[in-house]
C-alpha cells in the first residue's frame, strides 16, 4: 500500500460517517450550500495532505473545529450578511416530508446564529456540551442554556407558527 | 399538532437527515501511482512494437532487394552481381563482356544502386548519363 493510504482511507472514513453533519453546520455558518461545501472540501483536503489527524484525540470534535474555522474564514472573504438560501434543502426529510423540511430549515434560519451552531452541533452532530463548549469556547453552562433557547424557540417556530415560513 | 417535549422533539428533529456532501475532488496517490504505471507499460508496449515492426520491416526489404539484384543479375549477365565486391580481377572480366567501354563504366559506377526500379521506368542518372554534352 501506498505511503498515505492508510491517512486517506481514515479521511474517507471520517467524511462519510460526518461529512453530512459537517456541511449542515457550515451551512448553518456560512448559510449558502456551496460555500459550505467548499468549506467542508477544503477541511479533508488538508487532512489528507498533511496526515496530522493521527494525533487528534477528539477527531470528531477536531473536524467540527476544523469546519467551523474554514467557514468563517470564507465568511470574512465574503459577504456574511447575505440572508440563508432559502432553496437548496439542508436535510433529507422522513416521509418525503418536503413541508417538514422546509419548516424545519426556515425556523433553524431565524435563529440567532450562536444558537443555530449549538443547536447543530448537539442534535446532528452528535456533540455533548462539553465538546461544544471546548469547540466554541464557552462555558458549558453557556452552551446548555443557548440549547434549551433555540429548542424552545425552534419548537415554537415549527409547530405553533406552523407553516409561517410557507407563507411568507 | 400537540407539542413536543423536550426529548421527544429531539428524537422528531434527528428523522431530519443532513444531506450527504459531494464527494471529495481528490484522486489518491496511488491511483496515480497505478496509473502512471499503467500508461508507462503501454508506452513501452506500444515501443517494442514499432521497433519489432521496423526490424522486419528492414529485413523484409533487404531480402526482397537482393532476392531482386540475383534475379536480375540472372537475366543480365553482362552485369556484375551487385553483392560481389569490385575487384580488379571483376573489373577485367566484365571489361572483357562489355559491349563498350562506357557501358562497363556504367555498370561500375551504378553498382551501389541496391533498389531496382520497376520495368519500364528510368532513373533520372541513367537518363543523365546517356545525353550528349558537348564540351
Amino acid at each position: 500500500m501506498h505511503r498515505t493510504g492508510g491517512n486517506t482511507t481514515e479521511v474517507e472514513f471520517l467524511y462519510r460517517q460526518h461529512g453530512p453533519a459537517l456541511l449542515l453546520f457550515a451551512q448553518a455558518i456560512t448559510g449558502e450550500r456551496s460555500r459550505a461545501q467548499d468549506a467542508v472540501h477544503q477541511v479533508f483536503l488538508k487532512l489528507i495532505e498533511k496526515r496530522s489527524l493521527s494525533q487528534v484525540a477528539d477527531k470528531k470534535a477536531y473536524l467540527f473545529a476544523c469546519v467551523r474555522n474554514a467557514a468563517l474564514n470564507e465568511g470574512k472573504i465574503q459577504d456574511r450578511t447575505k440572508p440563508l438560501d432559502p432553496d437548496a434543502a439542508w436535510f433529507s426529510p422522513p416521509d418525503r416530508d418536503y413541508a417538514g423540511e422546509q419548516n424545519l430549515r426556515c425556523a433553524l434560519g431565524a435563529l440567532p446564529e450562536d444558537q443555530r451552531q449549538v443547536m447543530v452541533l448537539h442534535v446532528w452532530g452528535e456533540l455533548t456540551f462539553a465538546q461544544i463548549s471546548v469547540l466554541l469556547d464557552l462555558s458549558s453552562n453557556t452552551v446548555a442554556s443557548r440549547y434549551r433557547y433555540a429548542l424552545v424557540k425552534l419548537r415554537d417556530a415549527m409547530f405553533a407558527k406552523e407553516n409561517s415560513c410557507a407563507n411568507s | 399538532m400537540p407539542t413536543l417535549d423536550d426529548e421527544r422533539f429531539e428524537v422528531y428533529l434527528k428523522q431530519f437527515r443532513p444531506v450527504v456532501p459531494e464527494p471529495l475532488p481528490t484522486v489518491e496517490p496511488g491511483h496515480r501511482t497505478r496509473r502512471t504505471f499503467v500508461l508507462g507499460a503501454w508506452a513501452v508496449a506500444a515501443a517494442a512494437i514499432l521497433v519489432i515492426g521496423a526490424l522486419t520491416l528492414h529485413i523484409r526489404t533487404n531480402g526482397h532487394t537482393h532476392r531482386a539484384l540475383v534475379a536480375e543479375t540472372a537475366g543480365n549477365p553482362e552485369r556484375l552481381q551487385d553483392s560481389r565486391p569490385l575487384t580488379m580481377r571483376s573489373a577485367n572480366a566484365l571489361m572483357a563482356r562489355a559491349p563498350s567501354f562506357k557501358s562497363m563504366v556504367d555498370d561500375m559506377a551504378f553498382r551501389s544502386q541496391t533498389v531496382p526500379l520497376p520495368k519500364g521506368k528510368r532513373s533520372a542518372v541513367a537518363a543523365l548519363s546517356k545525353e550528349k554534352i558537348k564540351l
